[in-house]
């Protein structure tokens, strides 16, 4: 062990009381414990090093480590949402009962007002957070977030970008998704969020959401979507029929790959160059139309474009801003 | 009677400053409810000796019975607390806290300059700078290092319940751990802190 021995026991005692759930009787014990004369000192010491760490909050080693448990929650929680029937959460409820009873008194400080916040990524870059609620969101590339989230509710905006949202189950404060003029609410769910070329559009792996106007566009009809489905919405917040969600794709995204499934190869240039600087284009437009297959680690060039050289004899020839594919010769359209 | 050294700080101030139960004169308007006055009558009965140790820690002796004085008060105005006595005295510790800190925080900007609004010094716990922490440089270190120097499981348990505010359930389910277990780390995690803030002071 590091550093000189603390008091376990009282160290115990301590965590013991932040587990809401200690009954009548346990709670007798522990009085009797702490308020002994030879105990006090070592509880007290626990309590002390538990307010103390809180002004650790923006330290950048603290700040480095929490990343890193921001995105190991992110892990676990997509790979357990990924293998759990979507209609039980029973272990999820009985946490959020036990959460409101422990959150509630130590909150209360922290949570009259909303907090907000606004998070972003660079091009190419993904990040993981995990929100006030428990909540957590994947930024993908190039993507910018605002969230407030209070006692009373949780209002995100996706400006710009994309976003997975894992949202911890809430009935008294709905999750709003606002991008551009729609919103999609959620009481706890995963879906999806894409702002693209012509609206936005939205994809739901787990639970329910209602996709409808927001703003200007409230009066528009509202559509439930179920998981296994998504839809689109134009800026104007004016929302599509249903469709499958892109679920190969996001699960693609979340763990760094594009999944290319008989795509145009339009299509998948405008994916990869999500991802980049210096973006992939086609010597001619009639390219375009070609499909291909595959999955690629997002960033590795190298292999995106060996693919296409082998597999539909397109030569890559890189420029400063840009790579040029183009047919090679005897292989033109 | 027989003297004890670990007393008498305690007895001392006990005598010094009898806690006024008769309400302040300031401030928002005392919720009407008796039993909650009697719940945080009781509540400060239990622990104000503690209180006002683990204060003494934190601001000179005198300003800590203030501060006891104070937190009483507060626990007063905040009607709606949950009536279970282990959160209850960590609700009392940690509004204690936050009053030594705003106390520590007017004490630093009153040197700074003689004049400093009410306002300003409403500053969220995030935005804290180096005059308005309460731990020391030293103390920040000890305790960072020993966090860095959990291991990795008890590390994110700890994590997550000090910053992201999960609870032990929720923090269960996500490590894939049963609930004890994430007691237990906790546990640890608390102990080797505790360890460092005892090399600190």
């Amino acid at each position: 062990m590091n550093g000189p021995a603390g008091d376990f026991k009282a160290a115990d005692w301590f965590a013991q009381s932040r587990s809401g759930a200690m009954d009548a009787a346990r709670e007798q014990d522990w009085l009797q414990w702490i308020e002994a004369d030879r105990h006090q000192q070592a509880y007290e010491n626990c309590e002390l090093a538990w307010e103390l760490a809180a002004e650790l909050r923006n330290s950048p080693t603290l700040a480095s480590l929490l990343a890193g448990t921001d995105a190991l929650v992110a892990q676990r929680r997509a790979a357990r949402s990924a293998a759990r029937p979507t209609w039980r959460r029973p272990v999820w409820q009985v946490a959020l009962a036990a959460s409101v009873l422990a959150v509630g008194v130590f909150a209360w400080l922290f949570t009259i007002r909303p907090v907000t916040a606004e998070y972003s990524t660079a091009v190419g870059e993904q990040r993981t957070l995990v929100l006030a609620d428990g909540s957590s969101v994947v930024l993908n590339t190039d993507s910018l977030l605002r969230v407030a989230i209070s006692r009373n509710l949780r209002d995100i905006e996706l400006i710009r970008g994309e976003a997975l949202f894992n949202v911890s189950h809430d009935p008294s404060r709905p999750f709003a998704v606002h991008a551009l003029q729609g919103v999609t609410t959620a009481v706890g769910t995963q879906f999806d969020v894409e702002i693209i070329r012509d609206g936005a559009a939205v994809s739901v792996l787990e639970g329910t959401v209602t996709v409808g106007g927001s703003g200007a566009a409230a009066s528009l009809p509202a559509v439930a979507v179920s998981a296994g489905n998504g839809v689109g919405y134009s800026p104007a917040g004016a929302v599509s029929d249903l469709r499958p969600a892109e679920v190969n794709r996001i699960q693609g995204w979340r763990t760094q790959r594009m999944v290319f499934n008989d795509i145009a190869l339009e299509t998948a240039l405008a994916e990869y160059n999500r991802y980049t600087h210096t973006p992939i284009v086609l010597s001619s437009p009639a390219l375009g139309s070609r499909h291909i297959n595959g999955v690629f680690h997002i960033g590795d060039e190298a292999a995106f474009l060996s693919a296409m050289e082998q597999g539909l004899h397109l030569k890559a020839t890189k420029g400063d801003t840009q790579t040029v594919l183009q047919p090679e010769a005897g292989y033109e359209p | 009677m027989k003297h004890d050294p670990t007393q008498v700080s305690a007895s001392a101030a006990e005598a010094a400053y009898p806690l006024d139960m008769s309400g302040p004169e300031l401030g928002d308007p005392i919720p009407a409810d008796p039993s909650h006055r009697a719940y945080v009558t009781m509540l400060f009965n239990r622990h104000r000796v503690s209180l006002q140790r683990y204060l003494t820690r934190l601001v000179p002796p005198d300003d800590a019975a203030e501060l006891v004085q104070e937190s009483y008060y507060r626990l007063l105005r905040h009607g709606d607390m949950v009536r279970v006595d282990a959160m209850a005295r960590s609700f009392l510790f940690q509004t204690a806290t936050n009053l030594a800190r705003d106390h520590h925080r007017r004490r630093a900007s009153h040197r700074a300059s003689f004049h400093v609004p009410i306002e300003e010094q409403e500053i969220a716990e995030e935005h804290l700078g180096p005059d308005e922490q309460l731990a020391s440089e030293q103390t920040r270190r000890l305790l960072e290092r020993a966090i860095a120097e959990l291991p990795p499981d008890t590390r994110t348990v700890f994590l997550l319940h000090r910053f992201r505010d999960l609870t032990y359930p929720q923090i269960a389910e996500i490590m894939s751990l049963s609930g004890r277990t994430v007691a237990r780390k906790m546990a640890e995690a608390i102990e080797r802190l505790s360890a460092a803030m005892s090399e600190a002071t």
